[in-house]
């Protein structure tokens, strides 16, 4: 930690600034004329707990990186605990059907948005709590192709994956049946399949049966996507019957049934079931080493509490914007210059209409359709592709998006949400190029907790926007067809991958193709920030079989 | 645009549609804001951030519109964040602080007046500026104007839709899903969800 006197001279943005604000400064005043007792006794260090039992395994963060693999771990008989900086809860009491009330989901630690196209964080590509971000997560599961993980082979650019897809192929199917994926067998684009899911697709909104029905005017095929919402009853080991999606939309801001495959009602329990023992509210600020480097144990804090836990190996699965913060905090395998580099985001753009049908673009899961015929586009000017996904969306998302694209005030503001009922939209998830000049760093600006706050730079490149043009002209054209009016673009960025990559080689990656920190002997990464290049799918599937293959690799490495 | 009738939400929130936790959150908001004293901004600083608010949503058809300046308030006194901002904008309390400043100098310049006491056509005229990025004002040295209004319009946005009159407004009815939705497609409506009594 760093003394007082450089962490007062750091602090942009301490907790109580505006001292220049006479109100807040008469409120001030008042309460530190009231209690002068306190502060004597909190300049001494609390004594760290003295914890001295080993564990064999500890990991940080309960999203899709932390969670399969912690199951996974106890499941072989490990000592396993796992730190998550967020709070538990239980959904079917504490969750409200309201967007506002459920902020709580986010990480909303300021992060700061650099580049020309900067990346909103807190709502989006954030999450916290036990289960990660996958407690808001849209749980939309579509495997990566084979040739996602080949780009620069087949365009000459960005990074290969070190392995095949034929590595990730297996733990794709354990997934879609452990978690009970409902979806189209045979899948459209990927009709080979060794196995099916486990579930028939779930029903299509309004948006969905916009985006259907003009698609097969153009000629576009598509297909009821892939989710990880249960369209029937299903039984989960450790928790046992899940109940089915009653079409509730509110998948991105926490369902409150377990209908949804979030980690807090799939692999966490699985994992508390076989023994791993999981500690909310607990915040990672330190990793110990010894003289070898290797790591010996982590300090977090609890409560109020320094608390240090010490283990034999480390899972770091914080996800791409506090993986890469808390080893550049801690100076851990940094020798490769790449932590913190090739960040890269999603381009979600998404297309708006208003229709003249009834849509109430609140009910049912948000993304119903997909369809993947832009994945290699014929007549494309980029690297890579895209897949396309109906969006339907809650009332406060959708106005404050929208005004932040279309600066909407006033009374035309008022007159356009009137039409809420009637809007659906498109978007795209197409893949990313790593360039140096979209990176994280940390900023002199400290937080609440006098830890430096993450600053990410992104600008889209030519890669990206020539992708952009493509599918903003695509879907303008479906959404004519679909007979929409007074069409609108919303260019955004979704998704936060690629801070600490893997590779063949310490030169230019962090972890090896195992998951293991090239510098570290018994560190392991696993969560967004280890994709060598973003996929042009959703990531969340591909994070969990990542989870599940570290496990695998590392257990096999004990023996 | 259709038109929806008034009182949807308040009669879901009494019923078993509804869940205890949406329905605390939504009564909270429906408790009356008159009165209430600003714990962040000045008393001067803080009717500005109400006048702008109120041409950004202008409400002339409600006796007491809804307030949307004290969760401004309230989040800056407790010095909470929404997880991200523009690298360009200085933090959150510096910028209210030299943003709404600026608006007044964007007034004085143009209307030789603090904003509260132009008309309303002038207060738009002004808004305008701030919102292309044209306004006059040392503070926009500081502070860039555009991503000032829109975080400004985006925060209000939020407030203004997460409030149950205003979810009556747009006919959304979505927090009443105890018993889930099974008529989800197109032109599909459920007894619950309210009909529109004009275009």
């Amino acid at each position: 930690m760093p003394d007082e006197e450089v962490l007062e001279e750091g602090v942009l943005n301490p907790v109580k600034p505006e001292i220049q604000d006479p109100l807040l400064q008469a409120i001030l005043a008042e309460n530190e004329a009231a209690p002068a007792t306190a502060p004597t006794e909190l300049e001494q260090p609390a004594p760290l707990p003295e914890l001295t039992e080993i564990v064999d395994c500890v990991v940080i963060g309960t999203g899709a990186g932390g969670a399969p693999l912690l199951a996974r771990l106890a499941m072989a008989g490990l000592k396993v605990v796992a730190l998550e900086a967020g709070p538990r809860r239980d959904p079917t009491r504490d969750y409200a059907t309201d967007e506002k009330a459920q902020n709580f989901l986010f990480w909303n630690d300021e992060r700061l948005s650099a580049g020309q196209n900067p990346v909103a964080f807190g709502k989006n590509n954030s999450g916290t709590g036990v289960g990660g971000s996958t407690l808001h997560y849209t749980a939309y599961t579509p495997r990566a192709h084979a040739d996602d993980l080949t780009l620069h082979r087949d365009f000459g650019q960005g990074v290969d994956w070190p392995f095949g897809i034929e590595e990730l192929e297996p733990y794709y199917e354990e997934l879609e049946h452990f978690l009970g994926i409902s979806g189209p067998t045979p899948y459209p684009w990927n009709p080979g399949r060794r196995k099916g899911y486990p579930l028939a697709p779930l029903p299509l909104n309004g948006a969905a049966q916009l985006m259907q029905r003009a698609c097969a005017q153009l000629g576009i095929q598509t297909s009821p996507a892939a989710n990880a919402a249960l369209s029937a009853r299903y039984y989960q080991e450790g928790i046992g019957w899940r109940e089915a999606c009653t079409n509730r939309g509110f998948c991105q801001a926490g369902c409150n049934r377990g209908a949804k495959a979030s980690m807090d009602v799939t692999f966490l329990p699985l994992a508390e079931s076989y023994g791993a023992e999981i500690r909310a509210d607990a915040f990672v600020t330190e990793i110990e080493r010894d003289a070898a480097g290797r790591v010996t144990g982590v300090v977090y804090e609890q409560h109020g509490q320094t608390v240090r836990q010490l283990c034999r190996h480390l899972f770091l699965c914080a996800g791409a914007v506090e993986t890469p913060r808390l080893l550049m905090l801690n100076e851990l395998a940094l020798s490769s210059g790449h932590v913190g580099k090739n960040f890269m985001a999603h381009p979600g753009m998404q297309v708006w209409g208003t229709f003249p049908e009834d849509i109430r673009p609140y009910k049912g899961i948000p993304g119903g359709l997909i369809s993947e015929d832009t994945h290699r586009p014929k007549n494309a000017d980029f690297a890579g592709g895209y897949l396309l996904q109906s969006i339907g969306v809650m009332p406060v998302t959708f106005a404050t998006q929208m005004v932040r694209q279309r600066k909407l005030w006033g009374q035309a503001l008022r007159d356009y949400m009137r039409n809420y009922n009637h809007v659906a939209g498109i978007n795209i998830l197409g893949d990313c190029l790593p360039h140096k000049a979209n990176f994280l760093e940390l900023s002199e600006e400290k937080d609440a907790r006098g830890l430096p706050k993450p600053r990410l730079h992104f600008t889209a490149q030519e890669n990206e926007q020539r992708m952009n043009r493509h599918a903003e002209q695509l879907m303008r054209q479906i959404w004519e067809a679909a007979g929409a009016t007074d069409i609108w673009a919303f260019e955004r960025y979704a998704h936060v991958i690629g801070t600490a990559r893997m590779g063949l080689s310490g030169d230019d990656a962090v972890v090896n193709s195992d998951g293991r920190a090239f510098d570290v002997p018994n560190l392991y990464i696993c969560d967004n920030s280890v994709f060598p290049s973003a996929l042009s799918v959703n990531p969340a599937l591909t994070i969990m079989a990542l989870s599940l293959r570290t496990a695998d690799k590392f257990l096999a490495s004990l023996r | 645009m259709p038109q929806y009738p008034a009182g949807t939400v308040r009669a879901l929130l009494s019923t078993d549609l509804v869940t205890p936790a949406t329905r605390a959150a939504l009564e909270a908001r429906l408790v009356s804001t008159t009165g209430y004293e600003p714990q962040f901004f000045d008393p001067a600083t803080y009717a500005l951030l109400e006048a702008v608010a109120a041409r950004i949503f202008p409400q002339p058809e409600r006796d007491e519109p809804i307030a949307l300046a004290p969760g401004i308030d309230k989040r800056l006194a407790a010095g909470l964040a929404d997880g991200w901002r523009y690298d360009a904008m200085p933090p959150d309390r510096e910028a209210f602080r030299l943003g709404l400043g600026g608006i007044n100098q964007a007034a004085q310049a143009q209307f030789q007046q603090l904003f509260i006491d132009l008309s309303e056509a002038e207060q738009d005229a002004v808004l305008k500026q701030v919102a292309a990025g044209t306004a006059l004002g040392d503070n926009w040295n500081t502070v860039p104007q555009n991503r000032f209004f829109e975080d400004l319009l985006a925060e209000l946005t939020e407030n203004y839709y997460a409030h149950p009159l205003v979810q009556e407004e747009i006919g959304y009815v979505g927090m009443a899903d105890v018993p889930g939705w099974q008529r989800i497609g197109l032109n599909e409506r459920e007894d619950r969800e309210p009909k529109p009594v004009s275009k």
